[in-house]
């Protein structure tokens, strides 16, 4: 039995989903906020991921993080060192999706060359005649970037537990990667 | 003396951050670098060894992987608390082989020793030996 921890760092434009996203998964799928309420700072939830077929477990500590501009510089202080990321824009707004490589250097910054196993989503798919972004794209530019890409909608609650649950997982793989590799260096 | 393992005379892991039943903290202590602790993901990480009675120390070695930052605290009473600064050093980042580094205290005795590891070279760090020299 292993116990995993992991700091998750939910990231990206203002009203794309995050909060939702988080609070959905955290809650199981039970809570769907309808009403727009800003973060305006970073949001701690705390998480058990079981990891199917082992009796190992991944604490995750979800940090929601505001997307408003202005407020990024003081979250990114208390980001620490993120141990995944999750990515997220809005399917119905084409900015949101640009604007992931700012996003994403700025993880890098904070990230000091560690490799971070990430995810990007696609949020709101139940807007479909809204939809800007081409599912293509977005899977496109996630592989560059060397992330997942999933879409969700918190709305509807469709697939909303696919990206932290993946996560979860890469990170499980990833100790036991290094795992072995210490193992076989002390054996020399 | 550093051939013979802490365990042996009574030393003791008191507590440990990460768990991983297949690495358990003891493994700090058995004097073998071919076993080890894990740490299971985000700094800082610590773990605690209770010597038998109080102990000479002026050199702590630590063999171990992916370690960037250690901090060693200790203490002369009887329980796992209040600590005094000892000692603290940045570790070389030594891809492909066991990182050992000597720390040395200010040989007073103790009675317990804390080990921080305030930041790696990756999510995992691993601790394989911890030997003592008075
Ligand atoms: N239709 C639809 N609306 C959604 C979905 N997810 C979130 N929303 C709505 O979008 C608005 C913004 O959601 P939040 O989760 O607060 O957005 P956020 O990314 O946390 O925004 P900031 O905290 O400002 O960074 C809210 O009104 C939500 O109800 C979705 O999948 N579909
Ligand atoms: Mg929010």
């Amino acid at each position: 039995m292993v116990k995993l921890r992991a700091r998750c760092l939910v990231v990206g434009d203002a009203a794309v989903g995050k909060t939702a996203l988080s609070h959905l998964f955290n809650s199981d799928g039970s809570l769907f906020q309808k009403n727009y309420s800003m973060t305006t700072g970073v949001e701690l939830l705390m998480k058990c991921v079981n990891i199917p077929d082992t009796s190992d477990s991944v604490e995750l500590y979800i940090l929601d993080s505001a997307g408003k501009e202005a407020l990024v510089d003081g979250c990114e202080k208390m980001w620490g060192e993120p141990s995944l990321l999750c990515l997220v824009f809005d399917l119905t707004n084409k900015q949101s999706f640009t604007n992931c490589s700012r996003w994403m250097e700025r993880v890098r910054v904070c990230n000091k060359g560690f490799h971070i196993p990430g995810v990007l989503v696609g949020n709101k798919s139940d807007l479909t005649s809204r939809r800007e972004v081409e599912a293509s794209a977005a899977q496109e530019w996630a592989q560059n970037q060397g992330l997942e890409y999933c879409e969700t909608s918190a709305k509807e609650m469709e697939n909303c537990d696919a990206p932290l649950r993946g996560l979860a997982r890469a990170f499980h793989s990833l100790y036991h990667e290094r795992r072995e590799a210490i193992q076989n260096l002390s054996l020399g | 003396m550093s051939d013979i393992s802490l365990s042996s005379l009574g030393a003791k892991v008191v507590v440990a951050a990460s768990s991983d039943e297949n690495h358990p903290p003891e493994n700090i202590i058995d004097g073998n670098t071919n076993t080890f602790w894990m740490s299971t993901g985000m700094f800082p990480q610590e773990f605690i060894i209770r010597f038998a009675e109080p102990t000479m120390v002026s050199v702590v070695t630590v063999d171990s992987y992916n370690v960037k930052h250690l901090k060693i605290e200790k203490n002369t009473t009887q329980s796992a608390s209040q600590f005094e600064f000892g000692t603290e050093k940045e570790f070389e980042n030594t891809e492909g082989h066991l990182q050992s580094n000597a720390l040395s205290l200010s040989g007073s005795s103790a009675t317990h020793l804390r080990f921080i590891i305030t930041r790696g070279y990756d999510h995992f760090v691993s601790v394989h030996r911890v030997s003592v020299q008075p």
